[in-house]
């Protein structure tokens, strides 16, 4: 297993991811520096896609893309900094890995027509021609990559083309219960004739766009559009569920601790086809980022 | 977006430690005036309830008004104080909205 040499993540960064996980708009609006730019990493460190500089690069490149409040350190198997599914995969692939860092309480379109840009720039700048591109999302990072895809189709990105698969981790297609509770809290709190409790409604209303977003798994900017998967790639699916026994009432209401099985499978997504799905019943949400089990997966598929 | 341009220099590595530090005490200045506005009305909207209970009997009636008078006043007194000093704070933050 190779160990990439990194720079540690600080306890800043993580505080800024998390915090613009919660108020990512309202920072970014009020030119906060502890709003997170949306950067594409290699080995711990920003990359220019304009200028991208590395030593070995692939024509392959497989890039990871985090969730809601994380960080690219996320995807790091526990006390192995930057060994990960990126880099394990690189060496079987020969790929290089990327990650994504972004302000995760922007609205999802948004950074989807960010992410597109970048992967244009990077495809146009990479030192080798790109000929794959493997992109995998957990959480919220598996909607921004259908987001951006539908952003390079809009905008006939070049680099939408070299997409040969998309792996989405726990990504909440219908949505997450949480989000859910917390809009339908918010709405029941406003409708209640007590001040007080208005008052928790407006504190659950200074949530982000990005948490918004997923309390339906919205993509688009129009709340609640159709949102089809990009043609000529495989797109796989990946759910954890919390108890071991699949039929545990823990998972039906649950799922993995935030997202429900269905919403990870897009169950209810008119014309989806998934190339293939897999569920991992005793890994929860946080834990399908780093997971030997979900990596063989990962290599099965992606061979 | 940000670039892998030349290494960051022990400046560059204060400077952004100094705007990180401002950015955070702008979101807990802003925390604190807006939590302060809304604690107080939350504050004043449970008394109202006990003060309500207390204006329909005859023996607590006489006072209960005024004395709800003067605990809101006081109330709204500190929480408005609270989120003067927060907003004054604040603004020495620097930070305004695009």
């Amino acid at each position: 297993m190779n160990t990439i040499p990194r720079h540690p993540v600080r306890w800043q960064d993580h505080a800024s991811a998390i915090l613009s996980g919660f108020l990512g708009d309202w920072l970014e609006h009020r030119a906060n520096p502890l709003a997170v730019e949306l950067q594409m990493m290699f080995e711990g460190q920003p990359l220019d896609p304009a200028q991208p500089q590395l030593a070995q690069p692939r024509r392959t490149l497989v890039l990871m893309v985090h969730g809601l409040t994380e960080l690219e350190s996320i995807w790091d198997y526990p006390g192995q900094p930057g060994v990960n599914y990126g880099s394990e995969l690189a060496e079987v692939l020969g790929a290089t890995p990327l990650g994504l860092r972004y302000n995760s309480g922007r609205p999802i379109y948004r950074n989807g027509e960010d992410l597109a840009e970048a992967l244009e720039t990077l495809v146009a700048e990479w030192p080798v021609p790109v000929e794959n591109l493997i992109l995998i999302g957990h959480s919220m990072g598996g909607l921004l990559i259908r987001s951006a895809c539908q952003a390079g189709l809009g905008s006939g990105h070049t680099w939408t083309g070299l997409v040969e698969s998309c792996v989405y981790l726990g990504a909440p297609h219908e949505g997450s219960w949480l989000a859910k509770a917390a809009h339908g809290a918010a709405g029941f709190m406003h409708k209640v004739p007590r001040d007080y409790l208005k008052v928790i409604g407006e504190v659950l209303d200074v949530r982000s766009a990005g948490i918004r977003n997923l309390s339906r798994g919205d993509i688009l900017e129009e709340s609640g559009a159709l949102a089809p998967l990009l043609p000529n790639a495989r797109h796989f699916a990946i759910s954890g569920l919390l108890a071991r026994q699949h039929g545990n009432p823990v998972n039906v209401l649950f799922g993995d601790a935030l997202v429900q099985e269905g919403s990870a499978r897009g169950a209810n997504q008119a014309d989806w086809e998934l190339t293939d799905y897999a569920c991992f019943p005793g890994i929860d949400h946080i834990r399908l980022t780093h997971h030997p089990k979900v990596y063989e997966k990962l290599k099965e598929w992606l061979e | 977006m940000k670039s892998n341009g030349p290494i960051q220099t022990l400046e560059d590595n204060r400077t952004a430690s100094l705007k990180w530090w401002l950015g955070a005490a702008d979101i807990v200045a802003v925390g604190v005036a807006e939590g302060a506005s809304r604690i107080g009305r939350a504050h004043i909207a449970i008394a109202d309830e006990s003060f309500n209970i207390l204006a329909r009997f005859e023996v607590t009636r006489p006072v209960s008004e005024s004395v709800r008078v003067v605990h809101h006043g006081i109330s709204r007194l500190c929480y408005g104080s609270v989120g003067l000093a927060a907003r004054a704070a604040q603004r020495a933050t620097g930070h305004k909205p695009r």
